[in-house]
């Protein structure tokens, strides 16, 4: 539905300002946090490396990389997405640039602040600057002020930009950017509320770790996943250039993802001391998230239906179709290891980091990279510096990860069956994981060399010579911006 | 019943928004009506319908499906502490007993703050489930492992239950070791567990003479924190008060195993590039005896 006569709204010019200060942000706190990573999974086979440096014994790497990864380079990188694909999709500029540079200076301020506090270098105790001590909640009270400063900012600006919008209709990537800025506030406050600050009235014990694994779970569920899926149902179509398979189909698939997500932390804690109905709960809503999951993937195979040739040549596309294999893969996982009887043998196992690396790497951070090479060249006008690094980039990752997960996997299981073994002792177990290890660590290797040809590309893309302007639809990549495209366009076949 | 009725309101409010959204003609929409129907029904059953998946690895679950959980705050938990009352936590539970609630002292509190900001709960879990492979492993000698229990973790802020297990589990750790064990292992872990991947927190002592390591504050605050972990577990035994049965710590003195002092306040110290773990003291590992089993029927 047109609001607009179609050659007004050709000669926005967006100057996605603010996008490019997100994406940097993103992009050099893959690069940190994926070398982080890899030193992380080097210490199991060399657990002496960096021996006596206090803030780079594993267990302090590790929270700062699984944060990093999700609140420095996701959410960052979803926000390019956002302040790139909003206006296009309401037809109208960003609402404010300058707060958009702000947003990133003072959400990068506060990751940098949570790697100092939970990497903790100076020892100290204080919940004020070091961590909260809960997985996923680690964030110190002074970094998590940050954050949620920064996340008003950018969702005055969304909400800005969306009101005044000159299309009516709202195309589904629009509803899950508004889940995403709704459920990120309410998660983000009540996982990382610093109950250490308030003892007398604070949840103790095992309320403390329901809260904590609600918090955890709608992480992914509630902040990473519909940012994601709305990058996806967004560039999906574009670089397809196909129209969405179905779009009644896709909101369907957003109020059941609001709505059954929240249920699911206590499959965290299954067969532990938490109540046992909570645990069935979980077990259950576990197995409804089958119903969100599949209307995103039918919609996405239904969108590249006819399409499949593109793969060969489309970076984007390539990126995007095996992300949504991976969230297939991952939700189905999930929902089987929320089983008792699965649950029994994979739980405390390494089975789960391979799974949640599906989950954050195989899906979320594949459907960002295609949001990368899609929107890069088009938000600095230029065409991408070389799609053979941008090739091998996808497979190195595509590569190292089935090798990481694979590994983890098969040696995690394993592992879970030697436990319920007692004549074995834990150390043995220990030592029959370590050729596992070496392949996960030879993985994450090829994923961090990716990540490396992944940023040099977008560098060199940026800083190439520019362009001349005033070249709309002369350069060949006007030619596919589509950025005066009504949101109808995207919804059915021209 | 929340069980059933969670998932059955909820289907309703699927329906009315589907209702609202009218649309209920479309193909899309019944078919994933259909879905969450089958996956409901799928989920309820492999959960509930079928014991016998669960069954293979669970020790019970009819008793603790009646459990029901309150929220407790650090005030009421006090206020239990000072009556001298255990807060019930299972309803209709009137007959287990559990031991007077003991919060942390401050050193303790203090360990604990040194446990959070070293991160041990990312590779230790602070939980023994109700499996049976789970109990042989965590059981010493002749004294059976008691399972996770709600009020063992009313004092805990944060809580450290854990979710992976690259290390043991540490809920009943306290009191199986010396305390000297702990310094030894924690300036150097592959000194007394070889294989071990730990990092060694040589932070946590002063080192200016290598031959000699002495433990910080830091170190004693860790080290008294873990040896409360699970030290006040009591398990009810029926050889007690001659016959008639009562409540003792769930280990045995004579399955503390590893005692045997190296020093006050020392730490033993071997060249690790001589030594690969045979030439400590002390063996650390969970060492099971081979009578180290489950008892019949399960019963703890």
């Amino acid at each position: 539905m047109r609001m607009q006569p179609a050659a007004e709204t050709d000669k926005l010019q967006h100057e996605d300002l603010a996008a490019k200060w997100a994406l940097w942000a993103g992009v050099g706190y893959i690069v940190f946090f994926g070398v982080l990573g890899l030193i992380a999974s080097v210490k199991f086979l060399v657990p002496d490396l960096f021996n006596g440096v206090n803030w780079l014994s594993w267990p302090r790497i590790r929270p700062v990389h699984v944060q990093g990864m999700i609140f420095g380079w996701a959410l960052p990188v979803f926000m390019a997405m956002f302040y790139y694909m909003v206006p296009r999709l309401c037809g109208t500029k960003l609402w404010n640039e300058k707060l958009g540079i702000i947003t990133t200076l003072v959400w990068s301020t506060g990751v940098a602040l949570m790697v100092l506090g939970v990497l903790n270098p100076m020892d100290t105790t204080s919940p004020w600057w070091s961590t909260k001590g809960k997985e996923y909640e680690e964030w110190p009270v002074v970094s998590s002020i940050f954050l949620i400063v920064a996340w008003v900012m950018l969702t005055v600006n969304i909400w800005s930009t969306f009101v005044r919008r000159t299309y009516k209709q709202m195309y589904v990537a629009l509803w899950y950017v508004m889940g995403c800025l709704m459920w990120t506030s309410f998660v983000y406050v009540i996982g990382n509320w610093p109950s250490q600050l308030f003892p007398a009235n604070s949840f103790m014990g095992l309320n403390d770790a329901n809260v904590n694994w609600f918090y955890g779970h709608s992480v992914v569920g509630l902040i990473a996943t519909p940012a994601a899926l709305a990058t996806a149902y967004y560039f999906l179509p574009k670089s397809a250039n196909a129209p969405l398979y179905s779009h009644k189909l896709s909101l369907i698939g957003f109020w059941t993802l609001g709505s059954i997500y929240i249920w699911n932390g206590a499959h965290h804690m299954i067969y532990g001391p938490i109540p046992y109905w909570l645990q069935t709960v979980a077990t259950i809503f576990s197995f409804l998230l089958f119903v969100p999951v599949l209307s995103a993937v039918t919609n996405f195979f239904g969108t590249v239906r006819g399409e499949w040739h593109q793969l060969r040549s489309n970076v984007p596309l390539k990126f995007i179709v095996a992300g949504t294999v991976f969230y297939l893969l991952v939700s189905t996982q999930g929902s089987f290891q929320a089983l008792r009887s699965l649950n029994a043998v994979t739980h405390f196992t390494d089975w789960v980091i391979g799974h949640s690396h599906m989950a954050m790497f195989g899906f979320v951070t594949f459907y960002a990279f295609a949001g990368c090479y899609y929107a890069v060249p088009r938000m600095y006008k230029r065409p991408l510096y070389s799609e053979g690094m941008a090739d091998w980039h996808f497979w190195l990752s595509f590569v190292g990860f089935i090798l990481f997960s694979t590994a983890l996997w098969i040696g995690g299981f394993n592992q879970g069956i030697e436990w319920n073994n007692p004549n074995l002792t834990f150390i043995s177990t220990v030592n029959d994981m370590k050729p596992f290890w070496h392949v996960r660590a030879g993985g994450a290797a090829l994923m961090v060399i990716g990540l490396f040809i992944f940023a040099w590309n977008l560098f060199k893309t940026a800083t190439a010579p520019t362009i001349t302007p005033g070249t709309d639809g002369g350069d060949g990549i006007d030619e596919l911006d589509n950025s005066s495209r009504t949101p109808s366009s995207l919804l059915s076949r021209v | 019943m929340l069980v059933f009725v969670i998932p059955i309101l909820f289907l309703v409010l699927v329906g009315i928004l589907l209702l609202i959204l009218k649309q209920v003609p479309e193909k899309s929409a019944i078919l994933t009506g259909l879905g969450i129907g089958m996956t409901f029904i799928i989920g309820l059953t492999f959960t509930m319908l079928i014991p016998s998946f669960n069954e293979n690895w669970s020790q019970n679950t009819a008793k603790d499906a009646s459990r029901y959980h309150a929220i407790y705050l650090r005030s009421d938990v006090e206020k239990a502490d000072r009556d001298g009352t255990v807060p019930p936590l299972y309803k209709g539970d009137t007959n287990v007993e559990f031991g007077k609630l003991v919060g942390y002292t401050a050193q303790q509190e203090r360990g604990r703050r040194v446990y959070q900001r070293e991160g041990c709960m990312y590779c230790h879990s602070q939980q023994i489930r109700p499996l049976k492979g789970e109990i042989a492993r965590y059981s010493i000698g002749t004294s059976v492992v008691p399972v996770a229990d709600e009020r063992e973790y009313i004092w805990d802020q944060p809580h450290f239950l854990g979710t992976r297990r690259i290390g043991p589990d540490l809920s009943r750790e306290g009191g199986k070791y010396s305390d000297d064990w702990h310094y030894s292992h924690f300036y150097y872990p592959r000194q007394m567990v070889n294989g071990s991947i730990m990092p060694a927190f040589t932070w946590l002592f002063d080192d200016t003479d290598k031959s000699n390591p002495v433990p910080n504050k830091d170190a004693r605050d860790l080290v008294s924190y873990v040896q409360t972990l699970g030290f006040y577990r009591k398990v009810y035994d029926q050889s007690l008060n001659g016959g008639k049965g009562g409540w003792r710590p769930w280990l045995k003195p004579q399955d503390q195993q590893y005692t045997q002092n190296i020093g006050e306040g020392q730490v033993l110290r071997i060249d690790p590039k001589i030594n690969d773990g045979k030439g400590a003291l002390i063996r650390g590992g969970d060492q099971l005896s081979p009578t180290n089993k489950v008892p019949p029927g399960g019963t703890l």
